[in-house]
């Protein structure tokens, strides 16, 4: 049965129409694959399935060492993004609930090399003048 | 275990039409619940140049999980219901500023300016302001502490995560009834526990929460603390009557004890009751002349979706004649 829901399939078919460049999805699993895992490559499968824009790439977290170290990946599930280059843009765990929005979000912004903020904002984040390694952790509430 | 499932919110990703900070429209309406939308669905149907302002759509409603009591849909799932209102309010080509709060509106020169948190402001000669309420605390010891811990406000976003377990509900009203619902869906066992005697819920819904076999109705008490550890062990009521305190083991508490009006924005320009509510007359006037408001932000009693939506209409015409008879239009 499919994950997601045949009104939400339309949309995302709709919103899918915008993207003007590729964007690679790099899924990070393992060979015997944990709940999580499994539930994250079914949803990004369907996801992939709608355009032809996204590129579902599947890889073994312990056989391709070299990719999981390439993209700092250090724990499964992991769903990487990447448009023109590696915008650093990571999810662990399933994205699921209130997460699969911001998934389609980023796929949108990646795919536009745009992330959509005003001008002002954009103005002020080019100064950050070194790495920064932003984590969002995700509560019931 | 099955898939959590997925939320889809399209607004934040479809293309919008912005609006410009240059122009003076001649309304502006901000908020993005049943009552904004409402008016903005007249205010296109007039044809004026209008734009909306908002954080997101729904507002409040979102935190519900269905509704049976909106005219013409006799059970309809909360976020159906959103959809078809935003679908309705897209289906023209307005001018949509979306995912900034509002700070403060001022008013000079008979124009009203609208300043918002990413400090763009837009200026137009009415205002519908209908930006909704957010959920009232309880302001008690371990409330803060355990946000997220098994301290919750949104029984659609989290009841989930209490399946099979023990859960008080603090409340008594339609929400609280609703969220005993949602929690009775995930076979939690339900405390239900109101400060005041009685039940203020419906009484369709009362039936339908009494037909569960794991719900315990406590009223008349006082939730006074939360305790844990690492999240939530148990809370303790107090007898209104008598005073004597009592535990309730239990690994969540929902709080479902009524709402505060987001009126802070406009607390410097228009008059306020004692709960904060935006005073309105019967068309949605304030008092200042141009600015209308509608839905729960106001004082108008009994905060339902078709009541908000109707005052939303109700302002929106309001603010057209204002527009005609100041031969703005």
């Amino acid at each position: 049965m499919a994950i997601i829901p045949e009104k939400d399939r339309k949309k995302l078919t709709d919103i899918f129409k915008s993207l003007s460049n590729d964007v690679k999805v790099l899924f990070f699993t393992q060979e015997f694959e944990c709940e999580h895992c499994r539930m994250t490559r079914g949803l990004l499968e369907e996801v992939a399935a709608l355009s032809g824009k996204i590129f579902l790439e599947v890889y073994d977290f312990v056989k391709d060492a070299e990719l999981t170290k390439k993209y700092s990946i250090d724990k499964i599930p992991a769903t990487a993004l990447i448009g023109d280059r590696d915008y650093g843009i990571r999810f662990y765990g399933v994205p699921a609930g209130y997460e699969f929005t911001s998934l389609i979000e980023d796929i949108v912004d990646i795919s536009k090399r745009d992330p959509g903020l005003p001008k002002k904002i954009l103005n002020e984040l080019s100064k950050v003048d070194k790495p920064v390694h932003i984590q969002i952790l995700i509560s019931p509430t | 275990m099955e898939f959590p499932g997925i939320i889809l919110d399209t607004s934040s990703i479809s293309p919008l039409n912005k609006p410009d900070q240059g122009v003076i429209y001649d309304m502006l309406i901000v908020g993005g619940g049943a009552a904004a939308m409402s008016a903005a669905v007249y205010a296109a149907r007039k044809m004026i140049k209008f734009a909306l302002i908002t954080i997101d759509f729904g507002g409040i409603i979102k935190e519900t999980s269905e509704i049976d009591n909106y005219l013409g849909f006799q059970n309809i799932q909360a976020r159906d219901l959103i959809e078809k209102f935003e679908e309705h309010v897209k289906s023209f080509d307005i001018p949509i500023n979306f995912g900034v709060a509002v700070i403060e509106t001022t008013k000079k020169d008979n124009i009203f300016n609208v300043l918002l948190e990413d400090r763009s402001q837009f200026s137009g000669y009415t205002v519908i302001f209908a930006t909704g309420e957010h959920h009232r605390p309880l302001n008690i010891p371990g409330e803060r502490e355990y946000l997220g811990k098994g301290v919750a406000y949104c029984a659609t976003c989290d009841a989930p995560f209490f399946r099979d377990k023990k859960v008080v509900v603090a409340g008594g009203g339609n929400s609280a009834f609703v969220t005993a619902l949602d929690l009775m869906r995930v076979n939690a066992e339900v405390f239900l526990v109101n400060v005041t005697k009685g039940w203020q819920a419906d009484e369709s819904i009362k039936q339908r929460v009494r037909k569960y076999e794991k719900v315990h109705f406590i009223d008349n008490h006082k939730i006074i603390r939360i305790e844990g550890k690492d999240s939530v062990e148990s809370v303790v009521i107090k007898n209104s009557s008598d005073g004597t305190e009592e535990k309730i083991q239990c690994e969540g508490v929902f709080i479902e004890v009524g709402l505060i009006p987001n009126s802070e924005p406009v607390r410097n320009l228009v008059n306020l009751n004692e709960l904060g509510e935006v005073v309105v007359d019967c068309i949605g006037r304030t008092g200042i002349p141009g600015f209308y408001a509608a839905g729960d932000v106001t004082s108008v009693p009994y905060k339902q979706i078709v009541i908000s939506a109707g005052d939303g209409a109700k302002a929106a015409l309001s603010a057209y004649d204002f527009l005609i008879k100041n031969s703005i239009l």
